[in-house]
């Protein structure tokens, strides 16, 4: 193995998903969910599905998925990977298939969604 | 004014596992934990054994369990514990008689991550400026006295003895970050690995028992982006 590859592992980019999923799930989740989940059926705010639906469309609708389901995603896998760790259940690769796996099966049907809609 | 103290003992020679045991033991609003055992030693049984030295937050000898969370006896008062008082061995450590436990672990990784100057004096026999902004850089985490609290605070050193821990880290990253020292590219490697910053969780409860405000769980997690930007030089430059 060549000195470039030496001791390196995926755990920093593992980590660096979790921060920045850790800053959308502090800042844009709680945005989406007060929107969406208070706001808009309390009948303080009105969305119009059909401007909704083209704003989604757009570059904004991407970043939403980003902000508010992709990261939060990898953001919850390595929470609960760690956590099951803690618990000493699923050590090794399982945990980190399993963990990252739904994240990433979360988030690729997320911007398939959004890539179709 | 008098106190049920128990104590686990811990006496491979005459008992295979360790027992409690209860002293009654008086004390007023100065009486340290620490002053409470050194009163059972002279006065009620010279057997029970335990580190201490100097008494003042300083040596960071006399480290123990008291009513489950990492103390130094000295620092720590018989006063603020109205109900029970247990005192125990520092978790996650091997325990070599009483209250007495084997540092050896925390000092191995310690030694690994070479927490002392390294640093080619461009001039001989003159001293190394410093600004106060540069000081101010490292000052919090040079006040690690190596009392070991952190480590028996820390869940993951509980689970994997293998991890630097938190006082190593905190003090690597002391060097890491003096404008005097050049031995980064040294440290690294060591930090580096799974057993190095990456297996904090950030619990945090070294930085909430350290009794000289340390923060090690800071040192941990801006040890990470360290690490994450040592990881990604290695792999364009093709080495450390």
């Amino acid at each position: 193995m060549s000195q470039r590859w030496q001791g390196l592992h995926l755990e920093p980019l593992w980590w660096g998903l979790f921060s920045a999923g850790g800053v959308c799930f502090a800042v844009f989740v709680p945005a989406a969910a007060l929107v969406f989940g208070v706001l808009a059926p309390l009948g303080v705010i009105e969305l119009n599905y059909l401007k909704l639906h083209v704003w989604y469309g757009s570059w904004w609708g991407l970043m939403f998925t980003g902000t508010v389901i992709c990261l939060p995603a990898f953001h919850a896998a390595h929470r609960i990977r760690h956590g099951l760790h803690d618990l000493k259940v699923g050590g090794g690769c399982w945990s980190i298939l399993i963990c990252y796996g739904i994240a990433a099966i979360v988030s690729v049907s997320a911007l398939w969604v959004w890539f179709n809609a | 004014m008098h106190k049920e103290i128990q104590i686990k003992r811990y006496l491979p020679e005459e008992h295979a596992e360790p027992f409690w045991q209860t002293f009654r033991v008086p004390y007023d609003e100065t009486t340290s934990v620490l002053g409470a055992l050194n009163y059972i030693k002279e006065e009620l049984d010279s057997t029970v054994s335990f580190r201490w030295s100097c008494r003042m937050a300083i040596c960071g000898s006399c480290g123990y369990m008291v009513n489950g969370i990492p103390k130094l006896g000295c620092k720590d008062f018989v006063r603020n514990y109205p109900a029970a008082l247990r005192i125990e061995p520092l978790a996650h450590f091997t325990v070599e008689r009483d209250l007495m436990v084997a540092m050896d672990e925390f000092l191995q990784h310690l030694e690994a991550v070479k927490p002392y100057l390294i640093a080619e004096p461009s001039e001989p026999h003159k001293p190394h400026r410093q600004t106060p902004a540069q000081l101010a850089k490292y000052k919090q985490f040079a006040n690690c006295i190596n009392c070991g609290l952190c480590y028996a605070a820390c869940p993951q050193f509980g689970l994997n003895p293998e991890f630097v821990g938190p006082g190593a880290i905190a003090l690597a990253h002391r060097y890491n970050l003096d404008s005097r020292d050049q031995g980064k590219a040294k440290r690294m490697p060591v930090l580096n690995t799974h057993d190095g910053v990456w297996s904090c969780t950030f619990v945090g409860f070294c930085s909430d028992v350290c009794p000289k405000g340390v923060d090690p769980a800071a040192a941990v997690n801006q040890g990470k982006v360290e690490s994450a930007k040592s990881m990604l030089i290695q792999m364009f430059r093709g080495g450390a």
